[in-house]
């Protein structure tokens, strides 16, 4: 299998190609927000460094969502149209859960239980899922299991959720010996660009020494998370044809939300009578 | 390359159509797939940018895919990609531009940026195809009322424009006002062949003498007050006669200046292009004033007035016969001007 992934939902548009030995290249923007003008190279770039012809590809993969519309959109129309011209199928991989994939190693390390990236969606607004950090005591074996839904939250409301979900970490930890700090030390980890807009929001809500932060380096959206994801769904044969790859905007266009609820405006909506 | 011929893949997604089509020698239109979201932004009264976007993403491949099984042949005998780069909506205009690069790339085939405007003109190339610069052409569509000397392929020198709405713009305004609702230009256009164009005097405006330019709003704020006017005199409205008068006050002046631009620089030919170029009495106007003093018009046919793929084809089909350099790097422009 070669799959190649693109990823284009965040600020900087990366490009990655894993190769049966499970082996990553990748080739990621320098410049913001330069998705539609940099992809074709950046795709390029990573496939020379795999050494991997174009034509030797099985699989396009794209970051479906949720981020910036725009920025699905480009990537998702480059899968789709490559996949069709290629004659390969494509794979959808949530943004979100590529994020988390990206930080589990991470979040392991620093003795985490839940990761959770989040996005910013602007006033107040996120797109966020929790997973739960599974892994063997040799730290052999480690795995996400998804346990609040991927959406659209308020901070606040994710957040609530989220300390009431460290107050039953505490409850549990309080019959025991160790120290209640050594037990639920990061116990939540962030990630995702949610942090930079959220920050403060975060710090005052839960109780300090709970949570962490991803670091710079790892914080943002990358095509190498989104290519592992996607070699484990094409092995499990979960392809799709590239019209059936649809962006994950997790939103409404506004115009559509006010048509539903009503209040698009009369004069818009209806001719004037006279 | 099929049976000797160069053939081109225009693809058009500036606004609200999802276009793609083959075209031959940049002449021969060979298939031209057009998917147009008329019926879905109806219900909002107009183009949601939003919403353009969304469904330009769910229908680019099979535009594309029909494009080609239309023309019986496949991306491997595609010599070349044409692409609308702007101007249009920023949101609409990338689904194009990034899918033609995907297949640019994945096929190998050399990609060149259309400028929209360019591509409305071409499409005269398709229905006239022994037609070459020079010429005068007249663009007239939702987002343009220009005026533009064309001295050589994709060569165009602006000479006049309008300095506040576009003529459809005026009509899709219009239409809305009187209840005909969107898109307003064709319905204005049926509208007015039941009704009487003196009924309601609206102003012609020429602006400065010998002005190419364009202005249609003092005449929209003209109709809206004879209509309130109307209306607090309790006088029945005939939405006939004011679609009939309004057009006329419209056409009348873009067909009198495209006459005198093609006068003024020497031109034998004018050339109509944009979605307005349909509107027919415009169309039996401009023929008379300008047969008149020994001038010929041309337009394409209403199939290829509205944006479509093939009018981008033929164009990009010249600016690569013209020398200019394919690219991977192309970017979205959505003011992009002549
Ligand atoms: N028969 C007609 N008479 C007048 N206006 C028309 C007619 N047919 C289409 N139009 C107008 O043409 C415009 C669409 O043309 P188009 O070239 O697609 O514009 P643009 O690309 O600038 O949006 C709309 O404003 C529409 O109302
Ligand atoms: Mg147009």
């Amino acid at each position: 299998m070669n799959i190649l992934a693109i990823e284009t939902t965040g600020k900087y548009g990366s490009a990655a190609v894993i190769n049966g030995a499970g082996e990553v290249f990748s080739a990621i923007s320098t410049e913001e927000m330069n998705h539609l003008k940099g992809m074709m190279l950046l795709i390029d770039e990573a496939l020379r460094e795999a050494g991997i012809d174009k034509s030797e590809l099985t699989h396009v993969a794209a970051s479906v969502g949720p981020g910036s519309f725009t920025g699905i959109r480009i990537g998702v129309v480059t899968a789709r149209v490559m996949a069709q011209m290629l004659d390969v199928p494509c794979v959808a991989v949530s943004s979100l859960e590529a994020m988390a994939g990206r930080v589990l190693d991470d979040a392991v390390s620093k003795g985490s239980l839940y990761v959770v990236p989040i996005i910013n969606a602007r006033r107040h607004q996120t797109y966020a899922g929790v997973w739960e950090a599974e892994f063997t005591s040799d730290y052999e074996h480690k795995a996400l299991s998804p346990v609040m839904e991927e959406k659209q939250y308020m901070i606040e409301d994710l957040l609530k959720e989220l300390s009431s979900m460290i107050a039953k970490l505490e409850a549990e930890a309080s019959g025991r010996a160790q120290s209640l700090k050594a037990m639920l030390g990061n116990a939540v980890y962030f990630t995702g660009d949610g942090i930079d807009a959220y920050k403060e929001i975060i710090e005052s809500s839960l109780p300090e020494g709970t949570y962490v932060f991803a670091d710079e380096e790892l914080r943002y959206q990358h095509a190498e998370s989104v290519t592992e994801i996607a070699l484990k769904r094409a092995m499990a044969g979960k392809v799709l044809g590239y019209n059936e790859l649809m962006p994950e905007y997790m939103r409404l266009a506004e115009a559509e939300q006010r048509l539903k609820a009503g209040t698009l405006s009369e004069r818009i909506r209806k001719p004037v009578q006279i | 390359m099929k049976d000797g011929r160069f053939l081109t893949l225009g693809i058009e997604t500036s606004c609200d159509e999802t276009a793609a089509s083959v075209v031959a020698d940049g002449r021969f239109v060979m298939s031209n797939v057009i998917s147009s979201q008329i019926d879905i932004h109806t219900a909002y009264g107009g183009v949601v940018p939003e919403i353009a976007s969304r469904k330009h993403l769910e229908r680019i491949n099979d535009v594309i895919g029909k494009a080609l099984s239309d023309a019986d042949v496949t991306a491997k005998d595609i010599d070349l990609i044409g692409v609308t780069y702007g101007p249009g909506l920023v949101g609409a205009l990338l689904i194009g531009v990034a899918a033609a690069k995907a297949m640019a790339y994945a096929c190998d085939i050399p990609l060149v940026g259309v400028n929209h405007m360019h591509g409305h003109i071409a499409a005269n190339y398709l229905e006239h195809h022994d037609l070459e610069p020079p010429f005068m052409a007249l663009i007239v569509s939702g987002g343009h009322t220009e005026i533009v000397n064309v001295p050589a392929y994709n060569k165009c020198e602006k000479l006049g424009g309008t300095r506040d709405d576009a003529a459809g713009e005026a009509f899709d305004k219009i239409a809305r006002v009187i209840g005909l609702g969107y898109p307003g230009g064709p319905k204005i256009d049926k509208a007015a062949k039941e009704g009487d164009p003196e009924s309601a005097a609206f102003k012609r405006v020429y602006l400065e003498p010998g002005s190419l330019d364009f202005s249609f709003s003092g005449l929209k704020t003209q109709a809206l007050n004879y209509l309130n006017q109307e209306r607090m005199a309790g006088r029945e409205i005939n939405v006939n006669d004011v679609a009939a008068s309004f057009q006329e006050a419209v056409v009348e002046v873009i067909a009198d200046k495209a006459v005198m631009a093609a006068e003024k620089y020497g031109q034998k030919r004018i050339v109509m292009a944009g979605g307005v170029a349909s509107n027919t009495r415009l169309r039996a106007l401009i023929a008379e004033k300008a047969g008149a003093k020994g001038i010929d018009v041309l337009k394409p046919s209403p199939i290829l007035c509205t944006d479509n793929g093939a009018m981008i084809a033929s164009a990009a089909y010249y600016a690569y016969k013209n020398g200019e350099e394919p690219t991977l790097e192309l970017d979205a422009v959505p003011g992009l001007e002549f």
